[in-house]
């Protein structure tokens, strides 16, 4: 027998007397590992809550969102940067009447608007003979 | 002829059926039958691997529970097939943290010389000594020496090599599955595993002859 079959036998014995060791586990060990098995597996029946710290791992995207918001209503509310849009909100809302009549909008349609020439002539008109 | 070469046919006797004992009761649902079946398959070899390391009964119950709540918190959702490597790399884990512990605690009560720590010296019991199946005295005694021996030599072995030793030839675990549990390559496996084979055979070189 060489050397390496001597060692290959050598394993081949402590294996076995590994195995027979284990067969020797005396009861009151096998049922303390029964109970760790058992005890072991209730964690999974049970839902287990979230750990408090990780709650703040939402931190950062919640951060962003709450400097974001803070962001646009400050910009909304500066004085000097009201947008055009809210100041000719009235004559936005005259034009839509305008476009909802619609006896008023087939005359513009139509190109008659001598009237309105007229009109305003008769302000101009107006205007001269009082200033 | 020593003990150790002499008892082959003692291993003949099957292996202990306690792993394959499917454990279902009425809590146990479909989905941890599985995750029951395999740790009542891994249990009594991890407590000898366990053993072997810390040669201490209660903290080596102690770490293979750990690595069973362990295992179950956070890795069993994965496929059954990764259990076992995983497992065992947990269970080593916890027998590491367990060492660095002990040594600490030793260092710390080498400053105080009067202090007997208790834990240090199990209470023989008397239950565990009883035989498990009829056997010949002789033989038993011979069976219990060869054992003792080779589990004094695994201990003084380096962890590492310890650790190749074992889940090779205990757990029977292929190189690829031991490199995954130790968090090695395979190379590194095969040579903890036979560099624990030769210590163990120059060590225990008489029981062969």
């Amino acid at each position: 027998m060489n050397a390496d079959e001597q060692l290959e036998e050598f394993e081949k014995r402590a294996r076995a007397l590994l195995e027979e060791s284990v067969t020797r586990i005396d009861a009151r060990i096998r049922s303390r590992l029964n109970q760790a098995r058992h005890a072991a597996l209730g964690e999974l029946e049970t839902p287990r809550r979230a750990p408090w710290w990780r709650l703040f791992g939402l931190a950062p995207a919640a951060g962003v969102a709450a400097a974001v918001l803070v962001a646009v209503v400050l910009w909304g509310s500066r004085p000097g940067q009201m947008t055009p849009v809210a100041e000719n909100a009235s004559s936005a809302v005259e034009d839509l009447d305008l476009v909802a009549d619609g006896e008023t909008f087939d005359l513009i349609q139509q190109g008659d608007g001598g009237f309105y020439e007229w009109a305003v002539a008769q302000a101009d008109v107006g205007q001269e003979t009082t200033g | 002829m020593s003990a150790f070469a002499t008892l082959a046919s003692v291993y003949n006797t099957p292996v202990a059926m306690h792993g394959a004992v499917d454990i279902t009761d009425s809590n146990t649902t479909t989905g941890s039958r599985a995750l029951n079946q395999f740790l009542a398959s891994v249990e009594l070899k991890a407590f000898k691997i366990a053993q072997a390391a810390l040669r201490h009964e209660h903290d080596a119950l102690d770490a293979v529970q750990d690595a069973m709540l362990q295992l179950t918190r956070a890795y069993a959702h994965r496929p059954a097939e990764e259990w076992r490597p995983l497992f065992y790399r947990i269970l080593e884990n916890r027998i590491r943290d367990m060492q660095r512990r002990r040594s600490v605690r030793a260092r710390i009560m080498a400053w105080m010389p009067t202090h007997r720590d208790e834990d240090d010296e199990e209470p023989v019991d008397p239950l565990s000594q009883a035989a498990s199946e009829e056997m010949a005295p002789t033989r038993r005694l011979e069976l219990d020496e060869a054992m003792t021996a080779l589990e004094k030599a695994l201990h003084d072995l380096p962890a590492r090599q310890r650790q190749a030793f074992l889940l090779r030839n205990l757990e029977g675990m292929d190189v690829a599955q031991v490199a995954v549990a130790m968090g090695c390559s395979e190379g590194s496996v095969k040579t903890h595993h036979f560099r624990a084979l030769k210590a163990l055979r120059a060590r225990l070189g008489e029981f062969s002859t």
